[in-house]
């Protein structure tokens, strides 16, 4: 149990999930293709939340919000967001490193509205970062674009961190 | 009469039935368990790992750090490698692999907003993902990452969760359309 604890947290943890959340979500897609698809939609931290919320809300209260084929078939939307949170306090928890972290209102503010600015490009582009290597993946090429989009959105946003901190002249 | 019919049903078996693993009446039940179950399991692993698609990139360009990006690699590397052995073991589930070949080199799987042009869908992932990365640095990760954050007990990380919920409603309520038209309205 110790030598799994050090391999994840080494420089080879990441590698480990890399190859289990790309053959999870083959497996997953094995089952949501037979209720509609979309294609490479096993794992998608955007488009899932979005199938969550949306399909919660069309069920509760009758509106018509757009969500994937599969989470509108289904008796309930993909759950996926719900385990990752599951799952990520179970081994936060179990690792002792759950601590409530507080927010201050300016925090609050940048946050939420990055949240709600961040759905809106990545739902523009129909991928979180996860689903574009999915989408790559399974062979469409549109999906490079948004990966090298990604790329340099990272790039021109530490190019104006380093600015303002260097003074901004 | 048997005979007909189930020559018929043979001829038509991919029409008539759901393609996948499973019957479409039984993967309506089933996809909301499989997909908390797989959830789990990533969000345990991420957690432990401080899985991060952005961070991973943030890391590799200020540091040359490699250990997150390599995790993103590894991840599109085992897609493809996952994709491709399940394709050759149950092609009927996995049809529409490798999708630019079968389905043009320039058309997306469904996901963005639908009947825009291929440009249009050029341009709407790179804006699209220009404007993850830079959000995605300044809150310091990806949607994954802020979802671990909050399950770790970040109280800033659950308001962005809670951006991104209300952020659902409102692209579809503002967002797809106004974009939509803009592209209709441009020609592209």
């Amino acid at each position: 149990m110790n030598n799994l604890k050090n391999l994840l947290n080494g420089q080879k943890g990441p590698i480990i999930l890399g190859i289990i959340i790309g053959f999870l979500a083959a497996i997953v897609q094995g089952f949501t293709i037979s209720a509609g698809g979309p294609e490479a939609y096993g794992f998608c931290a955007l488009c899932h939340t979005r199938d969550l919320v949306n399909g919660l809300l069309n069920i509760s209260l009758g509106t018509g919000l757009g969500l994937a084929t599969v989470s509108k078939a289904a008796i309930l939307p993909v759950m996926t967001m719900v385990g990752v949170l599951i799952g990520g306090f179970v081994a936060a928890k179990r690792s002792r490193e759950f601590r409530i972290k507080h927010a201050l209102l300016k925090d609050i503010l940048v946050y939420f509205i990055g949240g709600v600015l961040l759905m809106q490009f990545g739902l523009l582009f129909g991928a979180c970062p996860y689903r574009a290597a999915l989408r790559l993946g399974y062979g469409d090429f549109i999906a490079l674009f948004g990966i090298i989009g990604i790329i340099v959105g990272v790039w021109l946003a530490l190019l104006m961190i380093m600015r303002s901190n260097t003074g901004g002249n | 009469m048997a005979g007909v019919t189930h020559d018929y049903a043979f001829k038509h078996r991919r029409k008539l039935m759901a393609a996948g693993w499973i019957s479409k009446e039984l993967a309506v039940i089933l996809v909301p368990v499989i997909t908390l179950i797989s959830g789990c399991i990533i969000g345990y692993f991420a957690q432990r790992t401080g899985f991060c698609a952005i961070g991973g990139f943030r890391d590799y360009i200020m540091f040359r750090h490699t250990r997150l990006l390599n995790g993103f690699i590894a991840m599109l590397v085992s897609a493809f490698v996952a994709v491709l052995i399940f394709h050759l073991l149950t092609p009927l589930a996995f049809e529409n692999f490798p999708w630019a070949i079968i389905k043009g080199l320039l058309s997306p799987i469904p996901g963005a907003p639908p009947d825009l042009s291929s440009l249009a869908y050029i341009i709407l992932a790179l804006i699209g993902g220009i404007g993850m990365g830079i959000i995605g640095v300044y809150v310091g990760g990806c949607p994954l990452r802020q979802f671990v954050m909050t399950a770790e007990g970040n109280l800033k990380s659950l308001w962005f969760v809670m951006g991104m919920v209300v952020g659902s409603v409102i692209f579809y309520l503002v967002t797809v359309g106004f974009v939509t038209g803009l592209f209709k309205a441009a020609g592209v």
